[in-house]
């Protein structure tokens, strides 16, 4: 039988995780752990359940950027007039997530915590700098989402931390983000590719920052500086398009499953990173 | 009432979760069950120790091999099947032990405690390699794999290829998928003494009772089955899954009843759609018509023989397609391999051969450059032509249904918005399918008249979510001339309803249908007796209406007949049967009572850059001879095209040595509401003769082929091996620009 532990707040749960470490497994909507149990893939003695912690269910839009609580449902972000006035396409990628039963449940935090590469938000959020709160039993610390994601369904979060809460630093009114989600079998289903993009502009078109995150084709949300680079001071033309999606398809390293081989999910890199950019680009 | 869009009897309980399925069942004292499955694919067993799995708190009993008497072994045909592995296993999840205990969580942990030692054999997965000189014989009775070999031969088939002017030869492939109903497999049992209950999800109550009682060494009588409302069938639960494993562990916990309900991921190992390969050579002449067709099969029937002997034969007839064609020979094989059996999957054996046959259509049309829909119309069967089994067919529509379906695509292409690269290739293809039901079947129905007008229908046709007993109700109402309101519909309960072969086969509206019409006669009989004394009427001059038999000028209840003849109810039954078949060396004779017949019109739009297809427009004819419900009727026509993408698309399962890698609905996609055709078109043709056609299966066939030849519309590219994913499409797309 496995225990099921109800903590009302976030330092009750930290210090249970303290205290049941490796045997414990927190659970908030439930949509990940439960599929995990039911296929055997974890048998946690103890599930810490957040569903009784209050106050962890918030959308706040502050002077330094978008807070969101870590307990906060995929559906309600999705909805969100708040998230839609910061960043349509961060909307956009809630509202794409499986389908709304699971967005119902799940939560946030309980999404990027699972480390699941084929999830969406986390190369959206990735691509948008963003970073992650989290809780230990003795004090509070922040990671960067593209220092949070260390391989296949495994984080740097410490077996006793908690994600509390995902801050999204203010994006500057010239910039513009699209998300590109690429399922390759069932239109409900996981994504095969998934391209977070964020780019910023001066009044004359010409390219100010460039920030693409793709997800689900590799182990965890994969940023190319260099070719981010490439379009420093230069206008997002076609070609420079091109030569940017180029660089992505050659550098990553694809992982093959069945939404799609390693060769396959190369090409839809290359097509996606390319339409993303041209969202950016031509979206006003 | 026949003809009308009453809504579903249960439609409510079944929105708002009321319906009383086998999965909500508890009963008094109950047990709970758990299957211990085998992890190798091919392995002796040399030890089945639950020593230390009896001493877990809670459990009460466990079923081994050891407990298996001589006639513990299964089959439609071949009983090779045990109640659980005796001494050998052939594919990973066959059951080894079964577990009863007072918790589920007591019967798991015990499962794990269960020691199981193997001595594992070479194994063989793919059904061409298990026929191989060499290959591992999974049964000592088919030491070359084949348990079965359907032969059809018709005309002179080598005078017929000289004939040609041009030969076709071609391979189409389907993996092995599963029937994925929302419900899994769920089935309880209890014994009283030397009889037993046994409560289960399935479409075959009766050839359930018939095995159990050969199994168990009872009289069927002393077996009783009673199905509650499934949750989706779709072939899966149309012959004996789970029930004897059920029934014999029951018979060790002294009375008290177990049950057992698989896991999604049990699912997957417990019965699944054949894989197959299916060859078909075709010569065709320059003026248009056919010579001569030669079809190669090779079932992969799993580790079990199962229905497969009954379904290999059927493959072979609904393997030749709804074309003239004056000489067929056809060799249908039905191979074992190292994989879970392989049992009906709606539009069974139709869906992979309508895959070939259809798609070959476009292959010659576009090689002989003539165009695909005028092929298939010069060529398509009329009434009163022959059948390659040499049968005379009656109520043939197929021209009717292609027309209908490629008429409702319209004569513009669909509007949509343009697809994120902006440059989408659209294209339209077509589908017909010709399939055979039940050839030898019989149904029975009893109705009973009440004092108060009611009447109950007794019939075994099992409700799945295709609305049977909705159908049933309405014939009952419409033949009897009563209200819709006045019937109770029971069953299936093998111990008070009468018998029925199966629901399968979108048998239940002809076959269940004539025979409550045959009881409604009897019924109508006996009230006209009855009545014409009391309204000084002749029988003959009698009729009846909403409850009344009524004469020129006066009228009387059925309520009130039997209360003035001092009766409390009033019984009638009816029956209607077929017997019909294949002589086994030649297959000729007479296939099926009446053929399904059914088209499809696709209209896709190709993404070049990621091969991904979007269907603007899916437009689906079935015959339906006379259409009992039309807003069923649709959704029948509507589900059958939402069905068949899932095996056109995406659904497989894979495998790794055997073992199932993606047994979840997360990874084995099924289609979802958002898969849907953004224009769906659905069109049931009627005849004037008003016979009853099943339409359960009609337009799935079609679904596959129609799409693919759509896609090769679209950007010239033939796929010819399911599911047409994304991946193959950009595969074909480059492998045809490097030419």
């Amino acid at each position: 039988m496995i225990k099921f532990l109800e903590p009302t707040d976030f330092s009750e749960a930290t210090s249970l995780l303290d205290q049941y470490a490796e045997e414990a497994k927190v659970i908030a909507g439930g949509t990940s752990v439960v599929m995990m149990l039911q296929q055997k893939l974890i048998a946690p003695s103890v599930l810490i359940s957040l569903g009784r912690v209050s106050n962890f269910d918030f959308i706040r839009h502050e002077k330094d950027g978008l807070h969101i609580g870590a307990l906060t449902k995929l559906r309600d972000l999705e909805l969100s007039e708040v998230v839609k006035k910061f960043c349509p396409a961060l909307a956009h990628t809630f509202s794409v997530v499986a389908n709304i039963r699971v967005r119902n449940q799940a939560t946030i935090g309980g999404n990027l915590s699972a480390a699941d590469y084929a999830a969406d938000p986390p190369a959206m959020l990735t691509a948008l700098d963003a970073r992650a709160q989290v809780q230990g039993p003795n004090e509070k610390r922040e990671i960067p989402l593209s220092e949070f994601f260390l391989g296949f369904y495994t984080t740097a979060l410490e077996p006793n931390e908690i994600l509390t809460e995902v801050i999204i630093p203010a994006l500057p009114s010239s910039a513009r983000a699209a998300y590109h989600k690429y399922t390759s079998i069932s239109a409900e289903g996981r994504p095969c590719v998934a391209v977070g993009a964020f780019a910023d502009f001066d009044p004359d078109g010409k390219c100010l920052d460039l920030r693409i995150a793709v997800g689900a084709a590799v182990e965890t949300p994969q940023r190319l500086m260099e070719a981010e680079a490439m379009a420093h001071g230069h206008a997002l033309t076609d070609e420079l398009i091109a030569a940017i999606a180029e660089q992505y398809a050659q550098a990553l390293d694809p992982l093959t499953d069945v939404r799609g081989s390693a060769w396959y999910r190369r090409e839809m890199i290359r097509v996606f990173v390319k339409r993303a950019l041209q969202e950016v680009r031509d979206d006003r | 009432m026949i003809g009308e869009s009453v809504p579903m009897l249960d439609s409510v309980a079944r929105v708002t979760g009321a319906v009383d399925y086998m999965i909500n069942l508890r009963l008094p004292n109950m047990l709970f069950g758990k299957i211990v499955r085998s992890q190798a694919p091919h392995a002796k067993l040399l030890k089945v120790d639950h020593t230390n799995a009896l001493q877990v708190p809670g459990v009460v009993a466990i079923l081994t091999g050891e407990d298996l008497g001589a006639n513990a072994f299964y089959g439609v045909a071949v009983k090779d099947q045990g109640v659980v592995a005796v001494d050998r296993v052939r594919y990973v999840g066959e059951p080894i032990a079964a577990i009863a205990a007072e918790s589920l969580s007591a019967a798991e942990e015990a499962a794990l405690l269960i020691d199981i030692e193997y001595d594992e054999l070479t194994a063989v997965f793919d059904s061409q390699a298990a026929i191989q000189a060499g290959a591992p014989a999974l049964h000592e009775k088919s030491p070359n794999n084949i348990f079965k070999h359907a032969k059809l031969r018709h005309g002179d088939l080598d005078a017929a290829f000289a004939a040609a002017d041009e030969i076709f030869e071609d391979t189409f492939t389907s993996p092995v998928a599963q029937q994925a109903s929302l419900e899994p497999h769920v089935s309880a049992a209890q014994w009283d003494g030397e009889h037993l209950t046994l409560w289960t999800a399935s479409q075959a109550p009766f050839m359930v009772r018939k095995t159990l009682s050969e199994i168990l060494g009872i009289a069927p009588e002393a077996v009783r089955v009673i199905v509650p409302p499934l949750g989706g069938g779709y072939g899966g639960k149309g012959h004996i899954r789970i029930e004897p494993l059920v029934a014999a562990m029951a018979r060790k916990t002294k009375g008290r009843p177990v049950k057992f309900v698989l896991s999604r991921a049990e699912e997957f190992v417990t019965v699944t759609k054949h894989a197959a390969s299916i060859t078909l050579k075709t010569g065709v002449k320059r003026d248009g018509t056919f010579t001569a067709r030669q079809v190669t099969i090779y079932w992969n029937g799993g580790a079990y023989a199962d229905a497969s002997p009954m379904l290999v034969p059927a493959g072979m007839v609904r393997s030749v397609g709804p074309y003239r064609i004056p000489a067929v020979s056809v060799d249908s094989y039905g191979i074992y391999t190292n994989l879970p059996p392989a049992g009906a999957y709606r539009g069974a054996m139709s869906s992979q051969t309508t895959w070939a046959y259809e798609s070959q259509m476009d292959i010659i049309a576009h090689k002989m450059g003539w165009d695909p829909l005028e092929f298939r119309m010069k060529n398509l069967f009329v009434s009163g032509e022959h059948f390659a089994t040499g049968e005379e067919l009656h109520d043939v529509h197929f021209v009717e249904c292609l027309e209908a379906s490629a008429k409702g695509l319209g004569a513009s292409p669909s509007p949509l918005t343009p697809p994120p690269g902006g440059e989408g290739k659209r294209g339209r293809g077509y589908g017909v399918m010709m399939k055979s039901t039940v050839a030898t079947s019989k149904s029975q129905a009893r109705l009973k008249l009440m004092v108060d007008g009611t009447v109950m229908l007794y019939t075994s046709t099992v409700e799945m979510g295709q609305g049977g007993h909705t159908t049933m109700a309405q014939i009952t109402a419409e033949t009897l001339g009563v209200p819709l309101s006045a019937i109770k519909v029971i069953g299936p309960d093998t111990a008070i309803t009468p018998f029925d072969s199966t629901t399968s086969a979108s048998r239940s509206t002809s076959m269940m249908g004539n025979a409550v019409i045959a009881a409604c006669g009897s019924m109508k009989k006996k009230l006209f007796e009855l009545g014409a004394p009391l309204l000084e009427t002749p029988p003959d001059q009698l009729r009846t209406e909403n409850g009344f038999i009524v004469a020129d000028e006066t009228s009387i209840s059925f309520g009130d007949i039997l209360k003035r003849n001092n009766l409390n109810e009033l019984d009638e039954a009816g029956e209607y049967s077929t017997s019909l078949g294949l002589d086994p060396e030649t297959g000729q004779g007479v296939a099926t009572p009446h053929w399904h017949q059914g088209a499809g019109a696709a209209e896709v739009e190709v993404d070049p850059e990621t091969g991904r297809i979007t269907i603007l427009r899916y437009s689906a004819a079935a015959f339906a001879g006379r259409v009992v419900n039309p807003r069923m009727a649709q959704l029948q026509n509507d589900g059958n095209v939402i069905f068949g993408l899932g095996p056109t698309l995406m659904e497989e399962i894979l495998f790794d040595g055997g073992q199932p890698t993606n047994p979840n609905l997360a990874d084995y996609a099924i289609p979802s509401i958002r898969d849907i055709p953004n224009e769906l078109i659905s069109i049931c043709i009627e005849s004037d003769k008003g016979e009853m056609h099943g339409i359960g299966e009609m337009t799935l066939p079609s679904v596959a082929p129609a799409i693919a030849n759509a896609i090769e519309d679209a950007i010239g590219v033939r796929i010819k091996d399911l599911p047409i994913t994304a991946e193959k499409i950009l595969q074909a797309l480059r492998e045809k620009a490097e030419k």
